[in-house]
């Protein structure tokens, strides 16, 4: 396995490489921008973003082997296309290519796809339809987490944004209703979603299950919406989103498991003020989890995860930009320390919570480039991926990580 | 890294900080006036500010006779660019860029073009039919039709 996955190393870095430069030869302003057609403006547009990053710490791997001489194994690649034909009508999706360490996809894949039909756009809002593989509207930063530039940190606050499941948070496809209100107090735009998650991968299933079972996760029909508030000049934004989400379990050969059920539902409180040097941004999650009918007592499990953060962001000059942060997870918020936990499994109670302290700044060089830095200070594991850490004696409560990424946009 | 470096490394950082913001608040901004205009043939004279907000904001997208509205503005750093999303939207252009990036990248919505000077802005905006961008007070003239805010 982990022969392979150095074997695999320098023909991923090739092609990174590759697209690297291509990319680096297209116009900074979008390619489309410039493309202005006889009868007026094209309506296809193209952009895209590409990023490196590298990431060290003291103990514990993050993204790769961190631990030591650190990791740049954490690269994003993104290309977004967008074209309305009429007014009423947008065709997008976004091709992706992330590597982060042994807990991301491989390879390319269609982080969107769908078609947007707005069925009534008038000055006091709007209504409409989108069919295909939409983005889950969870919290602030759940549909762009993957964008260097809509991030407010290079690595989001992993209390609500974890890195383990963040397939199955991603996107998922089916339908989604929105709609919007546009009034002098402000703008309320809703979103609902019945979808179907993707849980068929390894990372979801190591996620959930412990390990990579015989058997597979099978998505089920789920549903997902956010509300949001924001006063006309965007000062306040004020958002709630939640989520129930579906999955069932296929036994293997030879599969100690039954065909057991996953319910997960998130809600999400989202709170943010802007001003003009500086923006206050909070969000609280609550997580009710359950893993039932897998025929074996370890696997019949119910809790609730609660989650939170309070992150400052002060723009100190007109390209740059300081960041801090505190962030807390507890996995079960009935056992805040894991010592329930720790008594019951044998595992560390530090697997179960994390408290991170974070200060950042970013240069925003230009308007396609931007550099940014970062420095955590950690106690608990709990949104250690397994995958990165596979020796669970190995790893440890207090330690902190180092970050830089290096991020282009056309 | 102990707490009290930690401690003291952030009262550098907004130390730093805020002697920025004191040089800056003592240069000021250039006084001018820049107001939206759009293609002559656009039958609009007026916009309330939630509406060029929502217009600039890329979720009002037809004018109200039925024509697509074109977005033209300037590069997120130009001055001009600043002063037009204080002065006539009331929001700061990191707002907009977020608003913007929020729509490019979750495919809900599309980014205004970006031009690259007035000049090309008063070149799209006079050619463009359904065209709205922004010029400074003296870049105004009869070829473009000038929006009035209330």
């Amino acid at each position: 396995m982990s022969i392979n996955y150095l074997r695999r190393l320098p023909c991923v870095s090739l092609r990174f490489c590759i697209a690297l430069a291509g990319m680096l030869f297209l116009p900074t302003t979008g390619v489309a921008d410039e493309f202005i057609q006889k009868d007026g403006i094209s309506s296809l547009r193209i952009n895209g973003f590409l990023s490196q990053g590298y990431i060290k710490t003291n103990k514990n791997n993050f993204f790769g082997k961190s631990d030591g001489k650190g990791s740049l194994d954490f690269r994003e690649l993104g290309l977004v296309a967008s074209l309305r034909p009429v007014a009423k009508l947008q065709l997008s999706g976004q091709l992706l290519w992330r590597r982060a360490g042994q807990s991301s996809r491989r390879g390319i894949s269609i982080d969107f796809g769908f078609l947007d039909y707005s069925i009534i756009d008038v000055p006091a809002g709007e209504f409409g339809i989108r069919l295909g593989r939409t983005k889950n509207p969870l919290g602030f930063y759940n549909d762009t987490r993957d964008v260097p530039f809509a991030r407010p940190s290079i690595i989001l606050p992993q209390s609500i944004y974890f890195e383990r499941t963040r397939n199955l948070a991603l996107a998922s496809d089916g339908a989604q209703l929105y709609g919007e209100s546009r009034t002098d107090w402000g703008n309320l735009t809703v979103q609902f979603g019945t979808v179907f998650p993707q849980v068929n991968d390894r990372d979801t299933e190591v996620s959930i299950l412990g390990a990579n079972r015989p058997g597979d996760l099978k998505t089920k029909l789920s549903y997902i919406g956010r509300v949001s508030y924001e006063r006309p000049d965007g000062r306040f934004r004020f958002a709630v989103s939640g989520a129930q989400v579906n999955a069932g379990y296929d036994p293997g050969v030879n599969d100690f498991l039954d065909s057991g059920a996953l319910e997960f539902a998130p809600l999400i409180l989202s709170a943010q003020y802007n001003a003009e040097r500086w923006s206050i941004t909070s969000e609280y999650a609550l997580r009710a989890f359950r893993l039932r009918d897998f025929g074996i007592q370890a696997f019949e499990q119910k809790f609730t995860g609660e989650s939170g953060y309070l992150q400052g962001t002060y723009r100190f000059a007109p390209k740059w930009e300081v960041m801090l942060r505190y962030d807390l997870l507890f996995t079960d918020r009935t056992d805040r320390r894991g010592k329930e936990f720790a008594a019951a499994t044998g595992r560390p109670a530090h697997t179960r919570f994390a408290k991170d302290l974070t200060v950042g700044m970013r240069w925003n060089v230009t308007p396609a480039i931007m550099l940014a830095t970062e420095y955590h200070r950690i106690n608990g594991t709990g949104w250690l991926s397994s995958m990165d850490n596979t020796d669970i004696s190995r790893v440890g409560q207090h330690w902190n990580m180092f970050s830089f990424q290096a991020s282009y946009r056309f | 890294m102990t707490g009290d470096r930690l401690f003291h490394s952030l009262r550098v950082v907004f130390l730093t900080g805020f002697i920025f913001f004191c040089g800056l608040a003592l240069a000021g901004e250039p006084a001018r006036v820049v107001r939206p205009v759009t293609h002559p043939g656009v039958s609009t004279n007026h916009l309330s500010r939630n509406l060029l907000r929502s217009v600039f904001g890329m979720r009002l997208r037809t004018w109200k006779d039925g024509p697509p509205i074109q977005v033209f503005v300037l590069p997120d750093d130009a001055p001009i660019h600043n002063v037009f999303a204080k002065q006539q939207l009331h929001v700061f252009p990191y707002q907009l860029r977020a608003t913007w990036d929020r729509l490019t990248f979750t495919g809900t919505g599309q980014s205004p073009i970006t031009v690259q000077s007035e000049d090309e802005m008063y070149a799209l905006v006079t050619s463009t039919p359904g065209a709205i961008g922004y010029l400074s007070e003296a870049r105004i003239d009869e070829n473009v039709r000038v929006i009035h805010v209330d």
